[in-house]
């Protein structure tokens, strides 16, 4: 790897500090499982890196009225081995099963997740200097784009590679983020940009600030959630289309649902035309399949995508199947 | 906040305190094989994805190729090498051995030690909760078969003898 | 009847397992030198351009920094086709060598070589095999694009074959490029002594391939080049050539300081040896009485950049269509051509794989144009023992090829009903299988099969030296190594078995130029046979020396001599037992070796080993996504040496095959020719937790010719796997998938057609 300078700093605030002062020449570094890769294939190439490792206010993991609070920095096996999780958060227990392989999961964090970039091959590689890196091409569009979004496909069809975020949008969940003077608290769900907006980063951060909290609320009594990934090979591979479903039933009619989608756009999307379409109704089978086509009307696939479309329809329609049944 | 390019750092390896001065840029899969003497875990991929590398810090199986050694600073790390006791071989690596679950072995200490850690936790696993565990290493010849076989077999001996 | 054995047919322990299950195995990357410095090279981020200017003075000012070499260090005594030409002017793929450095440390290494300056003319870039063929196509070698001649072989006439015949069944066939992607990057370690070179390096070719290449490349007599191979990381075939030997050596030799050179996980995707991708069009024609008359298969191979082993590769993708089936007419031509692409070379059963999906598919179609179950045709119309009709054309008293196109010759053994009926009752075929597409629901079910054959020894030569010691223990050399699939174990056994003594006081060294006799390289499932009748007739030649001995000492005749448990039993005049240490200790030094150089092959006989597998699949119909749910292997390969080795090969052979057919692929963007996956996450190779219900069948019957009567093992087992898999997904959902690999995208997609029409 290119060498670099490494700092810890003592405190939040501390870290804001230097992140902000150093702009794009300090990255921070959680578990690494992202970075390192990024170091690696020579497409970062920071002159300092900041463990935020070692912050305790960051590693906290607890449970306030029901409502999880999880530090930043909480690893995703310590994540996954919470007592409660499975009993109350069961979506999130089936996210975390399927997330990458045990080596990863006992390094990786949660904010470390949400934060993380693309896999594009296009992006990773050192040798294409591609419109997400500063330069003109997007060479995904017309070169192969298997992988690649099917919504909101332009002018970068990266899609998002975590399977966290979906589950965790779907159940509601909010972010603390924190600058050098202040915090802010907003829904996951605005949390991440699409290229249009910004096509050179993924999320809100503004340079100094950082993620250091994640708030799931209790889901109310009843709910039911299940996370669906596809995926070519049983492990390691991210999702190729993902959905993460939670809702309620109660007397046999919709009255809560979220639809969260992985693997089809630059963000995890939420399947609102799915959701609206389902609110107040009976979950039949038919109004299942509608509500998934519904969803994808508006794809605009790629020539080597295609093929999501049906994809992620099946696993929107078996997800809304096992929560709603 | 101290900004330093190198950092005078100790790890436990293998019940032994080793220290060493490193720079910030080395992982800890680079001080084990280039520093310490210990090229049991091999570099695989240096990415995260093969498993070759797999020591065990704090006892949970990692990636020694992605873990940055001044991360990791003071912990205590578990190689293949730690396994052996006066010459005689862990039940997993005897198990490896009587049941053929290595042909060109480069896989097989990042396998052991992942299924070390694994068989510390679980009694009495399943074919299936085997694999999960195994999930994060790769073997390339492909003798998963006999790599399950030999972890269900030394699961069936009942010892958990810690490193 | 097969006599029962003490050692052969046993498992064994495998050799050298305690050391691998330690860590305490040292690969090549793993030693390490007084003073030794790390290497690594340039390369080039164009599909095809000429090096106008190399600036390495930024790069060699650098602190650590002991050596660049370029093309200007390398003497222009050099051949273009064979592959030994290092750092060319000319770089031919993205990814080919332009520079290499060696500095104290691997990061400071890493860091020079973005300092050196290459001014690049770009010239056109070809990916497509077809576009690269067309006469008028920009030469990426001098001389065109078709590497080497195109291969013709045939048998009978296929034209009079296709007059006869009243049906003829056309396809094509298509596999993709991917990469054996063994465990281990592979990597050399160089040190100069004076002009000699010692080289520690991942190569299974230690004699035929490395010392000849790197005496070349390096301008010195082979008489001063050793190569070792401590220790071989998974390598398939596909370790056998780069160019990365004589690179490291050079810059051993520049910095007269040993040199390391490992290569990265990347490097070892783009820069190894691939898999030959293929296009294959196949033409059959079966007569009115369901006869087969004649077979014609084109196969046209992108070889990327360079030559390296494309001429075994493209002869063994015809052998499956000259000789799988019974037929007095078949046809094959092969032809490699040129691409600005990674350089695809030897990988587990050559082109075997490729040739034979085209093949057992294409039947599988006929089969169902016929009303045929598909394991009734090929119980009909595969190759019998006697072989293929015909006239013999090799003369008489000659080594007969074992990848024959002439008819009138036999097998030494050929079990393909057995491994058919055997594989077949072990899946249920009879009972289970049905018509296709004919399961309800979005999950269905299908069974496929297909057959494969694949050759035994090379005829190269093949050399063994057998040694006892005054102690009693036994030293077997051999010029090959154990890549992993257990060779020294097979060997030591079949060493112990000739000698009659038991295995633990024998031992067994390979590959090393020094100290090992010349062999082929570890290929070509060579090892068994033909290492193990080199190894076999050493040893006997040893015993036989020893009894000799024993007789005169004794004075009495070999009639009266016995060999029973390790020790000689003598009747005559007295009733006497010898030791085997006191027998030895007749021998004199000279006597107590012997070395024995063969040309393994039969004058009478093709030696083939076959084989026929067995897939259920179930595929999810609205995902796209293939399960396989039950996998049988059945194998001819005449004795099994060691039973538990032996599986775990055909295993490994399988499981590593089933990424071929379902998820591997080696992909390059043909804009860019950029390489885009070269690591483990996006080179999708199987993983533990998709392990299938895998049962081995082994027939295990003696064949004549091999050592106790052992076949090839070690490549058949990566022959029929895709064609299987290919045939239970049509069986499943109707569909025939002619290319490679089955990814769900193409499952889907093809679906949605199906639904339209």
């Amino acid at each position: 790897m290119h060498p670099f300078r490494y700092a810890e700093p003592q405190s939040v605030a501390e870290a804001c500090r230097f992140l902000k002062r150093q702009g794009p020449s300090a990255l921070p570094i959680a578990g690494g499982t992202d970075l390192l890769n990024e170091i690696k294939e020579g497409i970062a190439k920071p002159e300092f890196i900041l463990n935020l490792k070692r912050l305790p206010s960051l590693a906290q993991l607890r449970e306030k009225d029901g409502a999880l609070r999880i530090g930043a920095m909480v690893s995703l096996s310590q994540l996954a081995g919470y007592p409660i999780l499975r009993r109350n958060f069961p979506i999130l227990s089936e996210a975390l099963s399927t997330l990458a392989t045990p080596q990863i999961r006992a390094v990786g964090t949660v904010a470390g997740n949400l934060c993380q970039r693309p896999r594009c091959f296009y992006y990773r590689h050192p040798l294409l200097l591609c419109a997400k890196k500063g330069g003109r091409t997007c060479f995904a569009l017309d070169g192969v784009n298997r992988y690649h979004a099917i919504l909101q496909n332009e002018p970068c069809p990266m899609v998002h590679p975590s399977d966290l975020a979906p589950v965790l949008i779907a159940l509601d969940a909010q972010v603390v983020l924190a600058g050098a003077k202040d915090k802010r608290l907003l829904p996951l769900e605005e949390f991440f940009l699409l290229p249009t907006q910004d096509i050179t980063r993924e999320t809100v951060l503004t340079p100094g600030e950082i993620l250091i909290e994640v708030q799931v609320p209790k889901p109310k009594a009843g709910t039911r959630g299940t996370y669906l990934k596809f995926r070519e090979r049983g492990t390691g591979d991210f999702a190729v289309v993902s959905a993460a479903c939670s809702g309620r039933v109660l007397r046999g009619t919709v009255v809560e649902m979220r639809l969260v989608l992985g693997g089809v756009a630059p963000i995890p999307f939420r399947a609102r035309k799915a959701e609206e379409m389902l609110l107040g109704q009976k979950p039949r089978k038919d109004l299942l399949a509608e509500a998934a086509q519904a969803v994808l009307s508006e794809a605009t696939p790629l020539p080597g995508n295609r093929y999501k479309i049906r994809a992620a329809q099946t696993l929107m329609v078996r997800a809304m199947q096992a929560v709603l049944k | 906040m101290k900004i330093k390019k190198r950092w005078d750092v100790f790890f436990i390896v293998n019940g032994k305190r080793r220290s060493l001065t490193i720079e910030p840029h080395w992982t800890l899969l680079e001080v084990l094989r280039d520093h310490l003497g210990l090229t049991g875990a091999k570099k695989g991929c240096d990415r995260a994805e093969c498993g070759s590398c797999t020591v065990l810090l704090e006892r949970e199986p990692v990636y020694a190729c992605q873990v940055l050694a001044v991360q990791a600073r003071g912990q205590r790390i578990t190689t293949i090498e730690g396994l052996e006791r006066n010459g005689k071989l862990h039940p997993i690596q005897q198990s490896f051995v009587d049941h053929d679950g290595v042909q060109c072995g480069f896989c097989t200490p990042g396998f052991i030690m992942t299924a070390n850690a694994f068989l510390e936790r679980t009694r009495r696993p399943s074919p299936d909760q085997v694999k999960q565990a195994l999930s994060g290493n790769i073997c390339r010849c492909s003798a998963y078969a006999k790599i399950i076989e030999s972890v269900l077999a030394a699961s069936r001996r009942g010892k958990r003898t810690r490193a | 009847m097969p006599r029962s054995l003490a050692v052969v047919g046993k498992s064994l322990t495998r050799l050298g397992a305690a050391e691998k299950v330690t860590g305490r195995l040292q690969y090549t990357g793993d030693l390490k030198l007084p003073g030794m410095l790390h290497g690594k090279i340039l390369r080039s981020p164009h599909p095809h351009a000429r090096i106008v200017s190399i600036d390495t003075s930024a790069a060699e000012a650098m602190p650590g920094v002991v050596a660049v070499i370029t093309p200007k260090d390398i003497p222009p005594n050099r051949r273009l086709q064979s592959d030994l030409a290092v750092l060319d002017w000319t770089v031919r793929f993205v990814g080919d060598e332009v520079a290499a450095v060696a500095a104290v440390r691997e990061d400071i290494a890493e860091a020079a070589l973005e300092r050196i300056r290459v001014e690049y003319e770009i010239l056109p870039a070809l990916f497509d095999p077809l576009e690269a063929m067309k006469p008028d196509a920009f030469p990426i070698h001098p001389g065109g694009n078709l590497a080497g001649k195109p291969i013709v072989l045939e048998r009978g006439s296929v034209e009079a074959g296709f007059a006869q015949s009243q049906h003829i069944f056309e396809g094509t066939y298509t596999t993709q490029v991917h990469c054996a992607a063994g465990m281990e990057p592979r990597a050399a370690l160089a040190r100069w002594e004076g002009d000699s070179l010692t080289i520690w390096k991942s190569s299974r070719g230690v004699h035929m391939v490395d010392r000849p290449a790197l005496a070349q490349g390096l301008g010195i007599p082979a008489e001063q080049v050793r190569v070792i191979c401590p220790a071989m990381g998974g390598g398939f075939g596909s370790k056998d050539e780069t160019r990365m030997g004589t690179l490291c050596a050079l810059l051993a030799r520049k910095c007269g300081k040993p040199v390391r050179l490992e290569y990265t996980r990347e490097e070892e995707f783009i820069a190894g040896r691939s898999r030959h991708p293929s296009i294959t069009h196949l033409k059959v024609g079966i007569s009115r009485s369901g006869e087969i008359t004649a077979i014609h298969a084109r196969t046209i191979m992108s070889k990327g950049a360079y030559m390296s082993s494309g001429n075994a590769v493209i002869r063994r993708c015809g052998q499956g269509s000259l000789y799988l089936y019974r037929t007095p007419n078949a046809k094959y031509e092969g032809t490699l051509v040129y691409t600005n692409l990674p350089v695809a070379g030897s990988y587990r059963a050559l082109g075997a794989p490729q040739g034979q999906f085209a093949l057992e598919v294409h039947m599988d179609k006929i089969a169902e144009a016929l009303s045929l179950d598909p394991l009734e045709f090929r119980r009909r119309h595969h190759v019998q023992p006697e072989g293929q009709p015909g006239e013999r054309q090799t003369p008489p008293g000659e080594l007969v090829s074992d990848q024959p196109v002439e008819g009138g010759i036999p097998f030494s053994s050929n079990r393909l009903s057995e491994c058919l009926r055997l594989g077949a009752k072990a899946i249920g075929w009879q009972r289970r299988w049905h018509s296709p597409n004919s399961s309800p629901g979005h999950q269905k079910r299908g069974l496929g099969m297909a057959m494969g054959l694949y050759r035994g020894g090379l005829a190269h030569k093949a050399g063994a030296e057998v040694e006892v010691h005054p102690d009693g223990s036994v030293e077997i050399r051999v010029g090959t190594i154990d890549v992993g699939e257990g060779a020294f174990t097979t060997l030591l056994q079949i060493g112990a078995e000739a000698l009659g003594i038991e295995p633990s006081r024998v031992s067994i060294l390979g590959g090393d130029t020094a100290t090992t006799p010349e062999a082929p390289v570890t290929s070509g499932s060579s090892t068994t046979f033909s290492m193990g009748t080199a190894v076999k007739e050493a040893a006997t030649t040893l015993r036989e020396k020893i009894l000799d001995r024993v007789c005169a000492h004794m004075g009495t005749s070999r009639e009266s001599v016995s060999w029973n448990k390790g020790a000689i039993q003598i009747t005559r005049p007295t009733k006497k037992k010898v030791s085997w240490k006191e027998a030895v200790a007749l021998l004199s030094p000279e006597e107590r070796r012997v070395r024995v150089e063969i040309r393994p092959g039969s004058t009478e006989f093709v030696i083939n080993s076959f084989a026929a597998h067995f897939a259920e699949v179930e595929v999810d119909t609205e995902t796209g996504k293939v399960t396989v749910v039950k996998y049988v292997a059945a194998h001819d390969s005449g004795r099994i040496v060691n039973p538990v080795a032996a599986q775990n090969q055909v295993e490994g052979g399988v499981i590593q095959m089933l990424g071929f057919a379902l998820t591997e692929e080696l992909l390059t963007d043909l804009k860019t020719g950029v390489t885009l996956n070269g690591n483990f996450l996006e080179h999708k190779v199987p993983v533990i937790v998709d392990l299938p219900p895998l049962k081995t069948i082994f027939v295990n019957a003696p064949d004549p010719a091999g050592p106790f009567g052992a076949k090839a093992l070690g490549e058949p087992p990566s022959i029929p796997v895709a064609p299987a898999i290919s045939n239970a997904i049509y069986n499943a959902i109707g569909i025939r998938f002619q290319d490679l690999p089955i990814t769900p995208d193409k499952i889907l997609d093809k679906l949605r057609l199906q639904e339209r029409d």
